[in-house]
């Protein structure tokens, strides 16, 4: 696909994306580092099992829904949960390979694009629809949760129309304005908001793989490594 | 610590101050320990929440009582997450009412006490049903630990801790009465058939195991005591039980206050090293185990001996033939087994149980809900010791009560002081049939010595 664009779009497109995308980079360090700041507590007793291999199975979990008793009995949601963020990955994918690689932007590849994102739109409606339905999930959403997937449902569908009219050769379309300014908007507000949840999430199973990991509940096929009392 | 007198627990007697209700100088207070409550586990659990709900039908709180949505885990853990955002989050401390975020008040702090005292087992059945891997056992912990450090604790639960300070022991058990009573129970032992030179050797120096009792054995139940003194002794295990710090139960797991955790600890760190005993064995207790195997070392920084427990101490007798069973003994009794969740999914104990129970039944029926993913009874976390909050223990008991039904079982086994008291309690209340048993309770009739 070719990409010939309006020196504004192109603008908004590459200069503006990077400022906004470091903005971004130097907010997670930010976090990041203030998370690492904080003391781990510590683990002094004799493990029955291994904190790494915890760990590491503890962070596939997303991968592994048998392994959570929440996942393994909503297989339904855990497949919205997959493709909604397949979706997001290539709603955002998207915004860097129209303008950076339009060449690898086929109409197969664009369609699957495609695809995604509008089946990541009907599962955005869907989760608005339970967040303010489902008793609770509405006594616990603050603002924050309903504008985050609000915000996300708007853009997989300003991504879609941008899409289906740019595989159609009209890449300067008032959708593609509005898609990138929601880019730019997405990567200087994501820091401050639940949407950073990934920034968060290797902490959050690596703490609990290492904890469970090492008293032998998670991984247990790993032998207990040195623990056999007489 | 007093060494080698009479006197236990710590040199002068303390009553915490406990208050009746938040003062604004409590708050403020409550703020300046907020900081120190903040490792990394912390901090990640309360940044973490996507407030997805995944956690609401793994809570026993919020499935046995569905009515009431404030005990989603997820809301439950807001109310000190709130506060924790109001300060922490960079949206929370310019709009804090578009995060959820809320300074502390009396208003927040109240719904605080309810909910993470009240509320809350610190089971980690939803931590184990978390997608972002949020520790809520941790999370609550420190808060209980900022609220009881400014008085606002609940009182029998405080009591408790406040008795183990003072006493060496959480029920005050003097030291002369504990030999007697250790002395009674021998004779009683040694009263049953094949029995005869069977000992229960209080303070044997060298002894392989240090065995530790929860203060509710020789207070309440010493017949448990007596089980596993036979069992220990059929399989020619040399073991001893102190007369000085013979409690595993460390309630300050419970209301977050470390230092007295740490120095309960030290007592029988201390106690184990002047025996010099190889393994200190902890006794049929959940947090009691979890308290001396998972955190002992980290309260103290490491000890030079073992740690182990009684369900892995017996499931391997069980598999070195060192115990003979008849099962015969219980033909016609159908057992269950309740996983107290500090021993199974906060100690990962969840096979020897098991070994233990098929090695003297043939008639043993799982749960729905077991190992790991076992629902809390409902008498975790202290909850035994927060009589204010009894009817809701009762009523967040139903989902447990009811998977014990639907076994069939007329014995409920469990390793826990804890969940034999709740569990007495919902079989009572929920009309089942069934009685409560520890494991050795389980093993000492099937004996054949």
């Amino acid at each position: 696909m070719e990409n010939h664009v309006s020196y504004a779009l192109h603008i908004l497109e590459e200069p503006v994306q990077y400022l906004a995308l470091a903005f971004m980079a130097l907010m997670y360090i930010i976090k990041i580092s203030q998370m690492l700041k904080k003391p781990i507590p510590p683990e002094k007793a004799e493990l029955k099992g291994d904190r790494v291999a915890g760990a590491f199975d503890s962070l596939l979990n997303v991968l592994k829904p048998w392994s959570m008793e929440s996942t393994r009995n909503n297989p339904y949601f855990y497949i919205e949960f997959l493709i909604f963020h397949i979706g997001v990955a290539l709603t955002i994918g998207a915004t860097f390979f129209i303008p950076l690689f339009p060449s690898l932007m086929t109409l197969t590849v664009s369609k699957i694009f495609m695809i995604f994102m509008g089946l990541a739109f009907l599962i955005g409606l869907r989760r608005i629809y339970r967040r303010l339905t489902v008793p609770e999930i509405r006594i616990i959403s603050s603002p924050d949760d309903f504008f985050a997937i609000t915000l996300m449902t708007v853009f997989f569908a300003v991504g879609f129309g941008a899409m289906s009219l740019w595989i159609k050769g009209s890449p300067d379309t008032g959708w593609m304005w509005i898609f990138f300014l929601m880019t730019t908007f997405f990567l200087l507000y994501v820091p401050f908001s639940k949407i950073s949840h990934y920034v968060l999430y290797p902490f959050g199973r690596i703490n609990f793989g290492r904890i469970f990991g090492g008293r032998g509940v998670l991984n247990k096929n790993v032998k207990a490594p040195s623990w056999n009392p007489k | 610590m007093s060494e080698q007198g009479d006197k236990l627990g710590a040199e002068g007697a303390r009553k915490w101050p406990t208050k009746p209700e938040f003062t604004p100088e409590m708050l403020e207070e409550m703020e300046k320990l907020l900081p120190a409550k903040l490792n990394r586990v912390v901090a990640a659990s309360l940044s973490g929440c996507i407030h997805c709900g995944m956690c609401s039908d793994a809570c026993h709180y919020s499935v046995s009582i569905p009515e009431d949505k404030t005990l989603v885990p997820a809301y439950k853990a807001d109310r000190f997450r709130k506060w924790y955002k109001s300060r922490y989050d960079w949206l929370g401390q310019i709009f804090p009412s578009f995060v959820g975020a809320h300074k502390l008040d009396k208003e927040l702090a109240d719904d605080m006490y309810d909910k993470l005292w009240g509320a809350c087992t610190m089971c980690r059945r939803c931590t184990f049903n978390c997608p972002m891997g949020v520790d809520y056992g941790m999370l609550v912990r420190a808060a209980r630990g900022i609220m009881q450090q400014v008085g606002r604790v609940p009182q029998h639960l405080q009591d408790t801790v406040d008795t183990h300070h003072n006493s060496g022991n959480n029920m005050a058990v003097p030291r002369d009465e504990f030999i007697e009573t250790m002395e009674w129970i021998e004779e009683e032992l040694q009263d049953e058939e094949g029995c005869e030179n069977f000992k229960i050797p209080v303070d044997k120096k060298g002894a392989q195991y240090f065995l530790t009792l929860n203060p509710r054995e020789p207070k309440y139940y010493p017949l448990t005591i007596q089980a596993s003194a036979k069992v220990l002794n059929a399989a020619g295990v040399d073991f001893t039980i102190s007369s000085r710090y013979w409690d595993l139960t460390n309630y300050a797991l419970f209301n977050g206050y470390d230092p007295d955790a740490k120095e309960f600890s030290m007592w029988q760190v201390e106690d184990v090293k002047r025996l010099g005993c190889e393994y200190l064995l902890a006794g049929e207790c959940g947090h009691g185990y979890r308290s001396l195997r998972w955190e002992l070392p980290n309260w103290v920084g490491g000890v030079p001996f073992k740690i182990t427990s009684m369900m892995e101490l017996l499931a391997k007798l069980v598999q070195q033939h060192r115990l003979k069973l008849a099962k015969s003994v219980w033909k016609g009794h159908r057992f269950t087994y309740h996983d107290s969740c500090n021993i199974a999914r906060s100690g990962g104990i969840m096979e020897e149980p098991r070994i233990i129970i098929n090695a003297a039944t043939d008639d043993f029926v799982e749960m729905e809900h077991n190992r790991e993913n076992s629902y809390c009874c409902g008498g975790g976390g202290g909850a035994l010791a927060m009589p204010e909050f009894t009817p809701r223990r009762i009523a967040a008991g139903k989902i447990k009560a009811d998977e014990i039904k639907a076994t069939g079982a007329d014995i409920v086994l469990q390793s826990c002081h804890n969940c034999t008291d709740q569990l007495k309690e919902i079989i009572e209340h929920y009309h089942i049939k069934a009685k409560v048993m520890n494991l050795a309770e389980l093993l000492a009739p099937a004996l054949i010595i």
